[in-house]
């Protein structure tokens, strides 16, 4: 037989055993299709959640706000100062004409109000955006007070609670999915682990009567690699299907809640699929390829 | 089938050299036995129960492993096959068992044509030898039935079916005929006779009385894991606890 012929062999098999103990089968794929579920839900809600925390960071930044007759020089100056400072992801030069037009903008109902100014109505400003993972602070608060004593800063808008808290939630959220995953992850392995120690147990009088007419263990073993593998893919993609249809059916239900413009605004993304379907075959040949390690050593052809 | 390459006709085949079995924790199962068996030879082996007839027959095909003394099958020290060399040894030969190891989850048809199709013989071949070695013992109507949907007689006969199909050259079977009634045995008895006269040499572990007189052949006799007695063909058989 060459390895063409092998693998459609062990195709075959895998596929027979697949369908006339379709109980076990069912069992093992529904154990990795359920874990691959709840893993791939907890991925989506973080994924949303994480977007939306990036949102928010990408909000917050310190504003300061300059004299109108401040020079080129003292803003370059100063820009370059804040560009350099750790946690500073850029500096913006918003210039007064620019700041009035984006005042219009977003509140064109006060338009009228500075319509007939001579002068713009808002100062020219730098707005100092920030990764709040990045900073420090109590050196931020030394730092912005500095800037405010400058002679050409009118005054400095640091907004640091809101930070504060971005931080925070970015941080907590980071903290819980990896602790909420490892969980999953350990859940879904002892699940996985123990139908496969139940289809060892089903299998090792079959492999002993194979061991005896004579079948080497590469003919002996394929059949059962391929039947956890196709096992594992069922399971990853039942686990992907009912990932869709929940996701669907929440998000017509909940999208105008708060909540569920939160958790659930992305569908699980084409990478999160495939990842899923892939971890449910790679789970489902590892089982077997343990479990058959297991009747390895209960064989009773070990050498004296 | 085949007449098989021919060789010297006393050249041993199976030799046993002051060989003793001890299983973990148990008493001897063997104790000391030696014996030769010629190429093309019909052996019975007789004992009373727990004499240790089924495990001299697992050291033939390295079910199990001599605590002591050595096999040798074909020339070849069993003991010292490696691992990976083992289902070569066992293909030469075929085993019926007293419990007939049939796997459950394949057809009649699967389990006797398991060998031919991992060796790659395409369907209509396995077909073919499935259909030959199932209607030599008459069961040739029973390939797509699950070994559990037939009697236990039945379920002999499939195991005999597939210890046929390779043609081996050695065939071992533990209590064969303990299962059938007599008209069945009388059958499968005439197929040993045939596959003996083929070229195949045969070791066949039975406490039927009735299976040892019938056609005069060498008896071996153990007695607590003692090789008691060794008769040859025509001597007379001494009266043992069956
Ligand atoms: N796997 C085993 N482990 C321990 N003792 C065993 C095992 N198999 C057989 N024995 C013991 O070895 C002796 C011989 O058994 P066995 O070869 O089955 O005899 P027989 O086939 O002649 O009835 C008995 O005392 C039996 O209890
Ligand atoms: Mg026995």
């Amino acid at each position: 037989m060459n390895l063409w012929q092998a693998l459609v062999y062990f195709l075959r098999e895998a596929a027979i055993s697949l369908v006339r103990s379709w109980r076990v089968s069912l069992l093992a794929v529904l154990t990795i299709g359920v874990s691959l579920f709840v893993s791939g839900m907890l991925l989506l809600v973080s994924g949303n959640l994480s977007g939306i925390l990036a949102d928010w960071q990408a909000r917050a930044r310190i504003i300061v706000y300059l004299e109108s007759d401040a020079s080129e020089d003292q803003i370059t100056t100063l820009r370059k100062t804040m560009a350099e400072a750790p946690g500073v992801v850029g500096v913006e030069y918003v210039d007064a004409k620019a700041a009035g037009e984006n005042f219009r903008r977003s509140f064109p109902s006060l338009s009228d109000l500075v319509e007939g100014w001579k002068s713009e109505p808002l100062p020219p400003s730098l707005e100092v955006s920030l990764d709040p993972e990045m900073i420090d602070f109590a050196w931020v608060q030394g730092w912005t007070e500095e800037i405010r004593r400058r002679p050409f800063v009118e005054m400095v808008d640091d907004d640091q609670d809101w930070i504060k808290q971005v931080a925070t939630a970015v941080a907590l959220a980071q903290g819980i999915g990896i602790a909420l995953g490892l969980v999953l992850l350990a859940a879904a392995m002892f699940t996985i682990a123990s139908v496969i120690r139940l289809t060892a147990y089903l299998y090792h009088e079959e492999i002993a009567v194979m061991r005896i007419v004579g079948a080497t263990e590469f003919f002996i073993r394929g059949p059962f690699y391929f039947e956890g593998f196709l096992q594992g893919l069922l399971g990853g993609l039942l686990a992907t299907g009912s990932l869709f249809g929940v996701h669907y059916a929440l998000k017509a239900r909940y999208s105008a809640s708060v909540w569920g413009g939160v958790f659930l605004e992305q569908a699980p993304s084409l990478g999160a699929q495939g990842f899923l379907i892939a971890l449910g075959a790679v789970a489902g040949l590892l089982g077997a390829v343990f479990s058959l390690r297991r009747e390895d050593l209960a064989a009773p052809t070990e050498d004296p | 089938m085949q007449a098989r390459k021919i060789l010297p006709p006393k050249n041993a085949v199976i030799q046993f050299f002051h060989v003793s079995k001890q299983y973990p924790g148990g008493q001897l199962a063997l104790d000391d036995v030696s014996f030769e068996l010629p190429r093309g030879d019909f052996v019975f082996l007789t004992g009373p129960s727990g004499a240790g007839k089924t495990t001299l027959l697992k050291l033939i095909f390295r079910e199990e492993i001599p605590s002591q003394g050595q096999i040798l099958v074909n020339g070849r020290n069993v003991a010292s096959i490696p691992r990976t060399k083992i289902p070569f040894l066992r293909r030469t030969i075929s085993v019926v068992f007293q419990d007939f190891r049939l796997i459950p989850r394949k057809t009649v048809f699967e389990n006797v044509s398991f060998l031919p199709r991992i060796l790659g013989a395409d369907l209509s071949r396995q077909k073919r030898l499935a259909q030959e070695a199932l209607d030599r013992v008459g069961l040739g109507h029973r390939m797509g039935a699950f070994p559990l949907q037939l009697s236990g007689g039945e379920q002999q006969r499939v195991s005999i079916a597939r210890a046929l199909i390779n043609e081996p050259e050695i065939l071992i079977a533990d209590e064969p005929t303990g299962n059938l009634d007599p008209d069945l045995s009388e059958e499968i008895l005439s197929i040993f006779h045939e596959i003996n006269e083929q070229g195949t040499t045969l070791l066949i572990a039975t406490h039927d009385r009735w299976l040892l007189e019938r056609l005069g052949k060498r008896i071996l006799t153990l007695r607590a894991g003692r090789l008691a007695d060794d008769s040859q063909p025509l001597s007379t058989t001494e009266g043992e606890t069956p």
